[in-house]
């Protein structure tokens, strides 16, 4: 599993934003000109209970080195429950991937309100370099994708 | 031939010849003598070719699917693991408890490995119990997770890595599980795309991880998916995994059990722990 690390390598890093709190938040981000890492590519979903664990497992086969899934506040969902959901789903889900050998590291979630521009940039900007720390993703992956 | 062998039989053709129930789900004699086969059992003369031995292994109630729309009762031999099988396809909403006759049998004679962590050797529900109950033994289930735990994540890997390279992707594994009980599997939709058909690690590893995260929070640890395995992948110790955490998060939790308790995935608390995120 040794990987060779090319000169310039950036890692590519999946976030899963709800439209109604993170994507909103990256939005703002965005409008106030904060500077965060290009590596990381913003998915929108209708809500964080969208993100079907599959997804990530799904994301890191066909290249991804990091995913992040981020939603409202508890009590925030615009859909009311949601984010319950997906809090039970991944605090399972994450130690089901560290059961497998992937790093706690490369798969993380957090709650990003809509007006959390500087959380949103401080989170991806962190993610980003624990995953350049890390390098290459090289587990779940298909060959075709490395 | 025993005692509960022969009960079993007088209780069928009973069962048979008052109509109670259309058929039985019983074991079968082949011949290999180290191995029985389910069998179908409607006509009361044919009630001898029923066996009770420590090779009566395999599960026998998600065959009752099959007469999910039809009328009348049949009966399923259970022993504490089928019983629990019931239990889940009952509460999944896929059987109905009033068109099942359980014929529950104690077990404390199988010799398989998975066996030895078994914590219901009587059957949780049946109408009636053929032979005495039986002492139920304390057992360990997690003790092999946390052998599993203690390793490091790229052990952990490679020993996963190289059990996945061996699945020949039968869904076995699926097909046995009483848990695994939708009308269409995520894998069979082909079109939509999720199970990728080429035979590869990391296809195998998307369809283990997958099925483990389907059944994990319903699985009653019958181990099937395990015995069934060609390939001698040991697949349970991925569900088991999950339900280590779920009950180190959730206190003592146990499935296929007719306590009314739901599957944790399916609801939620206010006070949830976040602390992962
Ligand atoms: S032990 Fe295996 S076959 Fe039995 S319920 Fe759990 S996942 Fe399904
Ligand atoms: S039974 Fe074994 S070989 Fe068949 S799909 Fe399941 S894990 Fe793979």
């Amino acid at each position: 599993m040794s990987v060779n690390i090319k000169e310039g390598w950036e890692p590519k890093i999946l976030a899963f934003c709800c439209n109604w709190c993170t994507y909103t938040g990256a939005d703002l981000a965005g409008l106030n000109r904060m500077k965060y890492p290009e590596n990381v590519r913003v998915a929108r979903v209708p809500c964080s209970s969208r993100v079907n664990p599959q997804f990530v497992i799904r994301a890191f086969q066909k290249g991804c080195d990091g995913v992040l899934v981020c939603g409202c506040h508890p009590g925030d969902c615009h859909y009311v429950t949601g984010n319950y959901f997906t809090r039970r789903r991944f605090m399972l889900m994450k130690k089901l991937l560290e059961y497998n050998g992937i790093d706690p590291n490369r798969f993380q979630a957090r709650w990003i309100s809509g007006s959390e521009a500087a959380k949103f940039r401080d989170t991806v900007t962190r993610v980003s370099e624990q995953i350049k720390e890390l390098g290459p993703n090289v587990k779940f992956r298909e060959g075709r994708w490395s | 031939m025993n005692d509960i062998e022969t009960k079993l039989r007088e209780t069928v053709k009973r069962l048979l010849a008052d109509h109670t129930v259309r058929y039985v789900i019983g074991w079968e004699a082949t011949r290999f003598e180290d191995k029985t086969r389910p069998a179908f059992i409607s006509d009361s003369a044919d009630t001898d070719r029923l066996v009770w031995n420590k090779y009566c292994v395999s599960s026998l109630a998600k065959y009752a699917l099959d007469e999910q729309h039809s009328e009348g009762k049949i009966g399923i031999c259970v022993r504490g693991c089928d019983s629990r099988a019931v239990c889940r396809l009952i509460e999944d909403k896929q059987l109905l408890r009033e068109n099942l006759y359980l014929i529950g049998l104690p077990c404390d004679d199988k010799e398989m490995n998975i066996c030895d962590t078994c914590t219901h050797r009587n059957p949780v529900i049946y109408d009636e119990l053929v032979g005495e109950p039986v002492l139920e033994r304390q057992a360990d289930r997690f003790a092999m997770v946390g052998l599993m735990e203690a390793m490091s994540a790229d052990e952990r890997y490679s020993f996963w890595e190289s059990n996945y390279s061996k699945c020949i992707r039968c869904y076995a594994c699926r097909n046995i599980c009483p848990a695994c009980n939708c009308r269409a599997c995520y894998a069979d939709q082909e079109r939509v795309g999720w199970q990728g058909k080429q035979m590869n690690t990391a296809q195998n590893q998307i369809y283990g991880l997958t099925r483990t995260y389907h059944v994990g929070d319903r699985c009653i640890e019958c181990g099937e998916c395990e015995r069934v395995c060609p390939m001698m992948i040991p697949v349970m110790l991925q569900t088991r995994k999950m339900l280590k955490d779920i009950n180190e998060m959730f206190g003592d939790y146990e499935c296929g059990l007719p306590d009314g308790r739901a599957p944790v995935l399916g609801e939620y608390t206010l006070g949830d722990a976040d602390d992962f995120m």
